[in-house]
């Protein structure tokens, strides 16, 4: 994502001296009064500002421009604008919701009038960009996570039937459980988590190994996807079936703080267990006999960690629905940035991630009227892959070894 | 404790370690040692096999039936015999990774299966025959790992941490190449990163799967510089798995030979490695001829017979 710092593997010079300048040296690491002097880094200092600037271009172009079009000056106006920024209210209104904002603050009356412009910043457009940042976290570290866990350098969030679960439950719910659609995000994401331990279930006979478990992954994937792609045929309208494929693409068209509050405390909690776990994460990538034999309780920690990732990927698809290749490709730009350590790996996702997300949602919601001039949007999925496809395929014929797991 | 219990700084210098006959240490099973946790009191750990039957699901019989064994207490003890014997399998059946069918390894008198993963990872380090890392982590990160069952699930690392990688490292002999990332290594140059990781763990006993083989001369030889140093300077319990056994009857006190699962001869390197051995277990003929740095085999022709 930064551009041509992407470093080969096995030890190059250049390498060699970025190893030096960032790598502890044995006499300051254990008493290294500051814990967190892995961050600063060089490599991945480069992958969080990159990745952050990305993120503020991306969000700048997505608030500047739309239906009710502003200068950038404007937009830059709005977002700063005191009245929001300056009154605690108006955050825990969007963070918290208006019933909560009110029983926390005790406060009554009408919220201030905003500006015309600040109000379509920050009711509309801030929060699109929120979500996507939320969801490009998510998608990034859970898909690390899996990738260590069944140490295949293919893994997504959705590789142990996350996806096809989600999707399943989709469809049920537009096609025949009608009723239910106003649950929908929850509906989702728990068909992924169901789904994930019946794979589990089925991968299980005295343990698990990572082979065991994609096996059962695809499986699982197969016959709910064929379930999946059956339901369409009962759908009786074309409005269902746009709105099924918008979920199973993943979109962010019409997301609002809504999604970010819905998302939001999930993504915190799955964050934290995965920084948490990345020394875990780390070990599991030395092999299941040297973990083994280094006391860890292996199948524990695997079904431990691989929760973590299911509940960022659930997060994830409650408010987006099923966004492809974001959480494949960014652990593996990520990799190739900073190295296989995965304290470092996880917390570049937590960058490069949004990065990703946020950028492709600029084409996926103005790309339409850029090309045709039609005012249409496309799901975010449809640009994420058309955007990570040849990227990956860049990274590819570059690279030696891809994946270094 | 354990493996730094002495001075074990300078591996080049140990010891010359070649005379066997110092080395008979407190014979065999004895002591019902303390069953309280590591780090009590100075003795060297004892690990016992008792009627032990170690198989794999997928195979019909057990590769090991029934075989007692017990490595002696701060000393070496070498396992050979020809491929598929079951020398690794045993080997992983006293490291606890496959659960026995029958029988029991006791550390120190605990039944080693009911141990607390973690608590048995510091009392029980096993170098694997095979192992993968990623390649861009340097060998300082590596080594870092062997203090994992040291460290709970939030701690960092501690200076005690920090010492022990030292150590490691350097009865390792591999501190030039504490920053190179172990994809950049030779082969040799990874197994000494690896023991130094097992090294880091601090274990009382170590478990080595054929650590030389594969290696150059140079390295085999440093491997079994490490484990000479184990033996005369530290009250470490060893047991290694080796393919050359010129190389066991060097390096360890005591020998179990093993045959189709079956332990065929058991002892010091003198009375162990002999002609009719080298026939009955590894189906050569060969010559055995006592020198001052041990028996020297040298094996004449394979036999055919049934």
């Amino acid at each position: 994502m930064t551009g041509g710092e992407t470093r080969t593997d096995g030890g190059s010079v250049a390498e060699g001296e970025g190893r030096t300048v960032g790598g502890e040296s044995p006499a300051r690491r254990p008493g290294e009064g500051n814990r967190l002097g892995w961050l600063f880094e060089q490599r991945l200092a480069a992958v969080i500002a990159g990745s952050l600037a990305l993120v503020v271009v991306a969000g700048l172009v997505q608030v500047s421009f739309g239906t009710y079009s502003m200068t950038v000056g404007g937009a830059w106006r709005a977002v700063f604008d005191p009245a929001i920024l300056l009154d605690p209210r108006w955050f825990l209104n969007f963070l918290l919701g208006e019933e909560l904002m009110r029983a926390a603050t005790g406060f009554q009356g009408e919220l201030p009038r905003l500006a015309r412009e600040t109000l379509v910043v920050w009711n509309i457009r801030l929060p699109r960009v929120l979500v996507g940042v939320v969801v490009g976290m998510n998608l990034a570290v859970s898909g690390a996570i899996f990738q260590a866990v069944t140490r295949n350098e293919l893994a997504s969030p959705f590789i142990l039937g996350v996806s096809s679960g989600a999707g399943l439950m989709i469809l049920l719910t537009l096609v025949v459980f009608g009723g239910l659609s106003t649950f929908l995000p929850i509906v989702a994401a728990l068909g992924g988590s169901v789904a994930f331990l019946v794979v589990y279930a089925i991968a299980w006979k005295n343990g698990t190994s990572p082979v065991r478990l994609v096996l059962a992954g695809v499986i699982v994937g197969t016959v709910f996807n064929s379930l999946q792609t059956g339901l369409f045929f009962f759908a009786d309208d074309i409005g269902v079936v746009q709105s099924a494929i918008q979920w199973t693409t993943g979109s962010l068209t019409g997301t609002d703080w809504e999604q970010v509050r819905m998302a939001l405390p999930w993504t915190l909690v799955a964050v934290t267990l995965s920084l948490a776990g990345s020394r875990q994460l780390n070990l599991l990538l030395l092999g299941e006999q040297t973990a083994k034999s280094l006391g860890m309780s292996i199948e524990r920690v695997r079904f431990a960690l691989s929760g973590v990732a299911v509940l960022a990927a659930a997060a994830s698809i409650a408010v987006a629905g099923i966004v492809s290749f974001v959480g494949l490709i960014v652990p593996h730009v990520v990799r190739n940035l900073v190295g296989s350590d995965y304290k470092r790996v996880i917390v570049g996702c937590l960058f490069v991630g949004p990065a990703l997300m946020v950028g492709a949602d600029v084409g996926a919601r103005l790309g339409m009227s850029v090309l045709t001039g039609a005012d249409a949007q496309v799901p975010v999925g449809i640009v994420t892959g058309l955007v990570g496809g040849p990227y990956f395929l860049y990274l590819m014929r570059r690279q030696q070894n891809m994946g270094d797991l | 404790m354990s493996i730094f219990g002495a001075n074990a700084t300078e591996p080049e210098e140990s010891s010359g370690g070649n005379e066997l006959d110092g080395a008979d240490g407190p014979t065999a099973v004895d002591e019902p040692a303390d069953p309280d946790g590591p780090g009590t009191g100075g003795d060297p750990s004892d690990l016992d096999a008792e009627e032990l039957v170690l198989g794999y699901p997928t195979a019909p019989e057990p590769v090991i039936d029934g075989e007692s064994i017990a490595a002696e207490p701060g000393a070496v003890t070498a396992l050979v015999g020809p491929n598929g014997s079951g020398k690794s399998t045993l080997l992983k059946g006293l490291a606890n990774q496959i659960a026995p069918e029958d029988g029991s390894v006791l550390l120190d008198g605990r039944d080693v299966h009911s141990m607390d993963t973690k608590s048995l990872a510091k009392k029980l380090g096993l170098l694997s025959q095979e192992s993968t890392s990623p390649d861009s982590i340097t060998v300082e990160d590596l080594v870092y790992h062997g203090r994992y069952p040291h460290r709970g699930f939030f701690e960092r690392t501690t200076d005690e941490d920090a010492r022990a990688v030292e150590r490691a490292i350097d009865l390792a002999g591999c501190g030039h190449l504490r920053d190179r990332e172990v994809g950049s290594l030779s082969g040799g140059q990874k197994q000494l990163a690896w023991i130094a990781m097992v090294l880091a763990q601090d274990t009382d006993v170590l478990l080595l799967d054929e650590p030389t083989t594969f290696l150059d001369l140079h390295h085999q030889m440093e491997v079994m510089e490490i484990i000479e140093t184990l033996r005369s300077e530290s009250e470490v319990t060893v047991v290694v798995v080796l393919h050359d056994i010129e190389q066991a009857a060097r390096l360890a006190d005591r020998v179990v030979a093993l045959k189709d699962g079956e332990v065929r001869a058991r002892g010091p390197a003198e009375e162990v490695v002999t002609e009719e051995l080298l026939t009955d277990v590894f189906r050569v003929d060969a010559d055995v001829v006592d020198t001052d740095r041990g028996p020297r085999v040298t094996p004449i022709r394979a036999r055919h017979e049934e």
